[in-house]
């Protein structure tokens, strides 16, 4: 005899997934199609053997396989950026896509559908960041900040500092000095 | 100058007169000496002739002797022998006579001694002649002959003698001439030269006493017409003059002092208790303070103080005063006092209105202030509220309908921006910021930095001196430049790149006809120039305006209130802005801060 | 990102303000929990209390009666509980030196109220992912500063 068979690809998964995590004693919620969230924190151990029973169900743990590699790209931009090498912009996508060991497209889409934001905005996020940190330093001028952070003129970085946090550095120099000193007066 | 100075001083004077004194002393010696060698020259001069006459007479009266005893010896005649004694006798005076006459001088004396030995053996060998000789009627002529002989040899040795003695005695008379000669010589030289300097002394004293008195009758006119001026200038001036004899407690008053005071000239005896009558009751410490400054030898400060009159008129004075020393060495105290009511009143009633006009300006900036402030919510609202029907709504509009809203928008913008403009303007209108040493390097760097993009679009070049700290409100020099160095970068010449050039240098005030000061105040000069398309120069003051604009809207975006910000931040700092251009070739703006 | 529900609040006595500042939201498609308050007092009242949620971005308008922004930023900045919220000031336009001078007293974000509604939406969104990258990068707080 025929049977004609519907199937509930979702409530089957579901239902895999729940079985096999139960029957490991974890503490779960599944978030939505394809996340699960383990409230306690599983063995090494654990997690292989789960993966292997989901393995036979056609279900692989994929190790959040996005994140850890957007963490390893805003890693390397942060590594690039605090170096005192100077890179000229042309080059962080050869050197990202080398570090990384993928193309430089596939990295830059897969940081944005993570992150919402671009590659280039968080080299300037971070560029910028470190800039203020140097600013607080109070070791450098402006202009060897700029030159330190490979801009072209001290107006391209005074442009993108004021683009990027509405301010002009010699402001923000101003304020975090003042800050300061409010708050040894009140110490 | 000094030689005359010289002349006039009396230690000048003084030792004249002890100099005179000393020449004349000097020359009365002389003469006095020369008087009395002349006395003694002459009379040394008659005891020579004395000596000579009598040695003659002597001569004479030894001749005589001879004669006698010759005409004796001859004629046995007793006549001759009273004669020959006679003549003896004369002999023996005039020798007798020399005696005294010769007792000063040695050699003469020797001489006399040596005659008169000569002469005693003459008479001895004349005894032997005469009374031995001749009683003898046997004169024994042999020994006659011989004693006669003998007597003519003793006679002329005593001749000669004789003629030695009047030999030495002519030589004195040369010399004793001589000297007389010289005395009669000087002593009337001496004379006439005491008589003449005495002359002179008198007729140097005459003038110079002469001219004394006209110069004391020169000052004393002078000093009568000052003081009558003086008195005259008191009334007129409106201040008086009063003198305080510390030591013996005496005031005197000009007459101008009454009349201040609102009463007639010496109607009271001035003193320090009848004039603190007059004193305003609450201003009399000030007095009694000054006097006690005076009392203890104190310069007092000068005063300020309220005087009643007796009619109830107050009037404000001011008070000076100087010590001097007087010809009896008291203490005096000059003083002045100064009606100075009409430049009080005056003065307060300027102050009384800067004040007033001060609150009234405070009263209009901060209403700006607030106007502006509050106007931007509701025209917020309106804006933000269009927008929002404008997006929601926009499709289910008419194309009339779209029209108007857009006209609704644009003039809601331009609303916007100018009460954005006005509210910028009142900001620079707020002075009680506090002023702090501004780094001008630092705030051009903030500047360049606030126009980074800017800059960095046109790729314009900024070059600037070292430009000094000065005392300003930051922000308010921080947005200067921007306005500045922003009109710079906006209006260059089309695809030409804005080279813009900051200098400074210090000038003097008198040298820059804007500042309107004619002192040699300091000023920095601050310039701020461009390559840019500039401007006609009969424009260089209306472009300070509020609102005044040389361009379209359309062609160069802004409201023309720039410049007039940075025209008020200016004089906020006490300095002056202007500008100079030339169109093609580009502008420089000069802004003038004084040098604190 | 989405993993986490933002929440904001807004602090402000103008109702017309936080109907756009609501509204806003609503149309930005980053997750978010918006909560408004009155004026100060109610604002320091639920900040104060115990086990509460605390909002990631505080939105603070400075012109409220009673207390105003700047008095409920120094208190907020004097407790230690509440320090790591991201403080943004949400008010009329201002002279720099003013700005400044919130960011001296503790403020994060300063918020010129714009003129239009996309540019509010525009801003907001921006002030939350910056916001949401200074919190997933571990960058410093401290420095987090921004002028809209």
């Amino acid at each position: 005899m025929k049977l004609y068979l519907k199937f509930d690809i979702n409530a089957v998964c579901k239902k895999v997934l729940q079985e096999q995590l139960d029957n490991l004693d974890l503490n779960y919620s599944i978030q939505g199609f394809g996340e699960v969230e383990i409230n306690n924190s599983p063995s090494n151990e654990m997690l292989k053997t789960l993966n292997e029973n989901l393995n036979r169900y056609g279900i692989s743990v994929v190790e959040s396989h996005k994140s850890v590699l957007v963490q390893k790209i805003k890693d390397a931009i942060v590594e690039m950026v605090y170096s005192d090498e100077k890179l000229s912009n042309a080059k962080t996508s050869v050197y990202l896509a080398e570090k990384i060991g993928q193309s430089y497209g596939y990295i830059s889409n897969l940081f944005s559908d993570v992150t919402y934001t671009s590659i280039a905005n968080f080299i300037i996020l971070q560029k910028i960041e470190r800039a203020k940190q140097l600013i607080l330093t109070n070791e450098l001028t402006i202009t060897e900040i700029a030159w330190k952070l490979s801009y072209s003129s001290v107006a391209h970085f005074s442009n993108q500092f004021k683009n990027a946090t509405g301010l002009t550095p010699s402001a923000f120099q101003r304020i975090i000095d003042k800050r300061k000193n409010m708050q040894q007066k009140n110490a | 100058m000094k030689l005359k100075s010289l002349f006039t001083s009396s230690f000048f004077l003084k030792s004249i007169f002890i100099a005179s004194l000393f020449i004349l002393i000097f020359i009365s010696t002389f003469l006095y000496k020369h008087s009395i060698g002349l006395i003694d020259s002459a009379e040394l001069l008659v005891h020579t002739h004395k000596v000579h006459l009598e040695l003659e007479q002597l001569n004479s009266a030894l001749k005589d002797v001879e004669i006698n005893q010759t005409g004796y010896f001859i004629s046995r005649d007793t006549i001759f022998l009273k004669s020959f004694r006679e003549s003896r006798e004369k002999v023996a005076k005039s020798i007798h006579t020399l005696n005294s006459l010769v007792d000063d001088n040695l050699t003469q004396r020797n001489n006399l001694d040596s005659l008169q030995k000569l002469i005693t053996l003459r008479y001895n060998i004349l005894f032997e002649n005469s009374i031995n000789l001749t009683d003898s009627i046997p004169m024994n002529a042999r020994r006659f002959n011989k004693s006669l002989v003998e007597g003519k040899i003793v006679m002329t040795t005593i001749r000669d003698q004789i003629n030695k003695m009047i030999d030495l005695e002519k030589i004195y008379m040369v010399e004793r001439q001589e000297r007389y000669d010289n005395e009669t010589f000087f002593t009337p030289f001496y004379s006439m030269m005491l008589l003449l300097f005495s002359l002179l002394v008198f007729v140097f004293s005459y003038f110079k006493i002469n001219k004394d008195l006209e110069s004391f009758k020169k000052s004393n006119d002078i000093l009568t017409i000052a003081t009558e001026s003086m008195k005259h200038a008191e009334e007129i001036g409106g201040f008086s003059s009063w003198q305080w004899d510390v030591d013996s407690n005496t005031f005197t008053y000009s007459d101008n002092q009454y009349r201040l005071l609102g009463v007639e000239p010496q109607s009271f005896v001035p003193s320090m208790e009848a004039f603190i009558k007059f004193v305003h009751p609450e201003d009399r410490h000030i007095i009694t303070n000054g006097e006690d400054h005076v009392v203890n030898h104190q310069r007092p400060n000068a005063a300020f103080f309220r005087i009643i009159r007796n009619d109830g008129n107050i009037r404000y004075f001011r008070s000076m005063g100087v010590f001097l020393n007087n010809a009896e060495g008291h203490k005096i105290l000059i003083g002045i006092n100064n009606d100075v009511t009409e430049e009080y009143l005056i003065s307060k009633s300027l102050e009384d209105r800067n004040h007033e006009l001060e609150k009234s300006n405070r009263e209009l900036a901060s209403f700006n202030h607030v106007a502006s402030h509050d106007l931007q919510e509701p025209l917020r609202k309106i804006q933000t509220f269009i927008s929002r029907i404008y997006e929601k709504e926009v499709e289910g509009l008419s194309p009339t309908g779209k029209e108007y809203f857009d006209k609704i928008q644009a003039a809601a913008n331009r609303m916007r921006i100018l009460i954005d403009d006005l509210l910028l303007f009142s900001r620079t209108n707020k002075v009680e910021k506090a002023f702090e040493a501004a780094d001008l390097n630092q705030l051009l760097e903030s500047a360049k930095q606030e126009l980074a993009q800017a800059i960095e679009e046109k790729n314009a070049t900024i070059k600037s001196d070292f430009l000094p700290t000065i005392h300003a409100i930051p922000f308010q020099i921080q947005q200067l430049f921007i306005n500045l160095i922003g009109n710079s970068l906006k209006y260059n010449k089309p695809d030409i790149a804005p080279v813009i050039k900051i200098e400074c240098e210090i000038i003097r005030a008198a040298d820059y006809a804007i500042l309107n000061k004619n002192t040699n105040e300091a000023f920095y000069k601050i310039s701020v120039s461009d390559n840019g398309m500039g401007f006609e120069q009969k424009y260089s003051e209306a472009i300070f305006t509020l609102f005044h604009r040389l361009h379209n809207n359309s062609d160069y975006p802004g409201t023309g209130i720039g410049l007039s910000i940075c025209k008020k931040i200016v004089e906020n700092h006490h300095g002056r802005i202007m500008a100079e251009s030339i169109p093609g070739i580009g502008s420089t703006f000069s802004i003038f801060f004084p040098i604190k | 990102m989405q993993n986490e529900i933002i929440r904001v609040m807004l602090a402000d006595d103008d109702e017309d303000d936080r109907l756009f500042f609501k509204d806003a939201f609503e149309e930005i498609k980053i997750k978010t929990d918006v909560s408004t308050l009155n004026n100060g007092i109610e604002l320091m009242n639920f900040l104060t209390q115990p086990d509460i949620a605390l909002p990631h971005v505080l939105f603070l308008d400075l012109n409220m009666p009673g207390k105003t922004g700047l008095d409920c930023l120094k208190e907020i900045k004097g407790i230690d509980r509440l320090k790591d919220i991201a403080i943004a000031i949400y008010s009329t336009s201002a002279s720099e030196e003013d700005i400044e001078e919130t960011f001296v007293k503790g403020a994060n974000i300063y918020i010129k109220k714009p003129h239009d509604f996309l540019a509010l939406k525009k801003i907001l969104e921006d002030v939350i992912t910056l916001n949401w990258q200074y919190h997933t990068s571990g960058l410093n707080r401290d420095n987090f500063l921004l002028s809209l």
